[in-house]
């Protein structure tokens, strides 16, 4: 049995198509003209971050190059996503430094908690948010790929500026 | 020295104080210090130790008593009786908000390396009462590492010169190598020339210190004081019975700790128990139950592994060769199948050269170096110094958690080589056992399970578990359950203190223990008679 659909006898002004087209194609020129741009030119364009952005790790070093991380322990210790692993040592000069301080990027729930309890100002987290990696492992940042990220770091909120101004 | 409170005699005359609001009845000339413990209020000191005599010099612990023109060391004032004490008054706290300020002048700001953090008597003080801010201003001393010899490093920048160390080394070890040297804000503590800290009971100035200043060195660096999960247990160094404190961390052994116990060895521990842990983490542990099928080892399950244990042992004549540091409970396990099939027991100690801590009674690193030989004794295990027994080809050697290292004595050679069936329970498999055992069971080691010991003055205290058992292995007291019941020697029993119950009930000198009894202080062993048994003359 053939399907018998029911057709509506409607006026050619409703069921013409060339207006909505019309109407539809003002629309884009006029956006072509309009100087206000939503669509942003990324890679070559970026995204201005906030000074409390909060981004992947970043450790930082003294001017010998070396991490400035004592393996005090506070860290491992704050952290609410248990995303930091510091196993403590001595280096050669007998200075108390974490012989294995690793961050699980994909435990990390961001919270800042390890930069604010850090005595020595080592961890930071990172102000940026390209992470990509091409295997779940490289998302593990040891010490050696903390202390070689080289991009900004995030600033603490500060209870007498509270809006960072 | 100073006796702790809870050692009263009845003629002792009390007087009743109220501290902080509490009233108490102490015996008289008890100090303020101690009968604010009895009322659960915490007097902040630092120079002051129930096991050392009393030197008042950190003034921390000052108080405000009712009537007194000035407030006083709690430390050093003892009580009189209807004395009104107030330790938080705004006065005192006053005072040890000075005092505090003082210590923290030329104390370092180095908490986060610091390895006494966390366990810092300094930290807790200053961060209870201590001024938040410091308003010194001037550059700090500074004094270079020192290395005491033994264990002890020195850190004299930390230092509050509470002189814990000094009076224990004079008034406890008595080798007085330490002292105050110079004065005011130079002093430090002063090692004697040409002398280390290299006694055997040095290493407690490390607990004693209440900061930062004396370290262990073994322990440098290697763990935080708060990532510590810490147990009850008894240390297995020697015969003398230590309470110790087992700390691991991520299920390793880091470090043992004394635990105060007045009755065995206050709140000492030698040298050779603090730092004899190492084999308690080793990794090369028999993990599986193993059964010998055509001569090749094959690894089973329990039940298969306990049914051919069983089968070997059935019916014939069994010797045990058990370790001096297996559990009363496993021990008498092993009794009881002996009892079941006829044979004998005998367990093997190694000795060693005594080392008393002179200024403490009774408390000595002893010559025999295992913790339960008295327990194997008074469960009529022999010692194979007194001679080996006989194993005929067509018995069964049980080899109870016996390491077998080392030079093995011809006693033991022989019983190896007499032919007879050899069944291994124990944490590893020793070489000489690897192409000779039938049947090897995995067992845990002492820090794995629960247990007792007795020691050589015939006190049985409890072990508790620190850390899990490696693979497959299980409590040996378990294990010889299993093995008891499948030889129908008696039931099986699921909880060390079921099996602990039986042992009371069947051993007349162990009759009215029970775990909870033993709490964690331990009991002695009922029966005086027994003393020739307890304490054998061991020559050395």
């Amino acid at each position: 049995m053939a399907i018998r659909v029911k057709v509506l006898e409607r006026p050619i002004e409703q069921v013409s198509y060339i207006r909505s087209t019309l109407s539809g194609l003002a629309n884009t020129f006029r956006h072509m003209v309009d100087p206000h741009k939503v669509t942003m030119q990324y890679p070559e364009e970026r995204w201005d971050l906030s000074p409390r952005w909060r981004g992947t790790h970043r450790m930082l070093t003294n001017e010998t190059g070396k991490a400035k991380c004592v393996a005090c322990g506070l860290c491992p210790t704050v952290c609410p996503a248990n995303c930091i692993k510091l196993v403590p040592g001595e280096d050669e000069e007998g200075n108390r430094f974490p012989l294995i301080f690793e961050i699980d990027e994909f435990r990390c729930i961001f919270c800042g908690y390890c930069q604010e309890v850090c005595p020595e100002e080592a961890i930071h987290l990172g102000r940026h948010y390209e992470n990509a990696e091409f295997s779940r492992e490289a998302f593990v940042y040891d010490l050696e790929r903390l202390t070689a990220q080289t991009h900004p770091v995030s600033e603490l909120w500060d209870p007498a500026d509270p809006k960072g101004e | 020295m100073s006796t702790a409170t809870n050692d009263v005699k009845p003629e002792v005359k009390m007087v009743s104080v109220t501290i902080e609001g509490r009233t108490t009845s102490v015996p008289e000339g008890t100090t303020i210090i101690e009968a604010a413990k009895t009322v659960g209020v915490l007097i902040p000191h630092y120079c002051y130790h129930p096991g050392l005599p009393v030197a008042g010099v950190c003034r921390m612990c000052l108080v405000d008593v009712e009537k007194f023109p000035k407030l006083a060391p709690a430390c050093a004032t003892t009580v009189m009786e209807g004395q009104v004490v107030s330790v938080h008054s705004e006065k005192a706290r006053e005072a040890r908000k000075g005092v505090l300020e003082f210590l923290l002048i030329n104390h370092p700001l180095d908490c986060p390396v610091c390895d006494q953090s966390g366990e810092c008597e300094l930290q807790d003080y200053t961060f209870q009462e201590g001024r938040a801010e410091s308003r010194y201003e001037e550059p700090k001393r500074f004094n270079p590492v020192e290395d005491f010899g033994g264990d002890v490093l020195y850190v004299p920048n930390r230092c509050i010169l509470c002189t814990r160390c000094v009076r224990f080394m004079g008034d406890v070890v008595e080798e007085p190598v330490l002292n105050v040297s110079e004065r005011g804000d130079r002093a430090f503590i002063g090692k004697a020339e040409g002398h280390d800290l290299t006694d055997a009971w040095a290493g407690n100035v490390v607990d004693l210190c209440p900061v930062g200043a004396l370290l262990s060195k073994d322990f440098l660096n290697k763990a935080r004081a708060w990532e510590l999960d810490r147990s009850a247990s008894i240390c297995t160094g020697c015969s003398q019975g230590c309470n110790v404190t087992v700390e691991t961390r991520d299920n390793t052994v880091v470090r043992l700790k004394p635990r105060s116990n007045t009755a065995v060895n206050h709140f000492y521990l030698c040298e050779q128990g603090r730092l004899d842990y190492r084999w308690i983490n080793r990794r090369d542990r028999l993990d599986q139950p193993k059964v010998r099928v055509d001569g090749e080892w094959r690894t089973v399950d329990w039940e298969d592994a306990l049914d051919a244990a069983a089968a070997a042992l059935a019916g014939k004549r069994v010797t045990v060769l058990a370790s001096p540091n297996c559990s009363n409970e496993t021990l008498f396990l092993a009794e009881r199948m002996i009892a079941r099939q006829g044979g004998s027991g005998v367990f093997r100690v190694m000795l060693g050269a005594e080392a008393p801590l002179r200024g403490v009674e009774d408390l000595s690193l002893r010559a025999e170096r295992a913790a339960n030989a008295t327990g194997a004794r008074l469960l009529g295990y022999a010692d194979l110094a007194q001679g080996a027994p006989i194993v005929n080809a067509n018995d069964v050697l049980l080899v109870l958690d016996d390491v077998l290292e080392g030079e093995l004595p011809t006693a033991l050679t022989g019983m190896m080589s007499s032919g007879a069936i050899v069944v291994h329970v124990g944490t590893t498999l020793p070489a000489v056992l690897e192409g000779r055992a039938q049947v090897a069971l995995p067992t845990t080691n002492h820090t794995e399970e629960e247990g007792t010991f007795t020691n050589l003055r015939g006190r049985v205290q409890r072990f508790l578990q620190a850390r899990t058992a490696p693979g497959l292995a299980r409590p040996s007291w378990y294990v010889m359950s299993d093995l008891v019941e499948r030889l129908g020697a008696g039931e099986g029993r699921y909880m060390a203190s079921a099996v602990f119950d039986q042992l009371a009930a069947t051993h007349a000198s162990f009759a009215g223990l029970s775990y909870a009894t033993l709490a964690l202080r331990g009991l002695p062993v009922i029966d005086a008679a027994e003393r020739d048994v307890l304490a054998p003359t061991v020559a050395v």
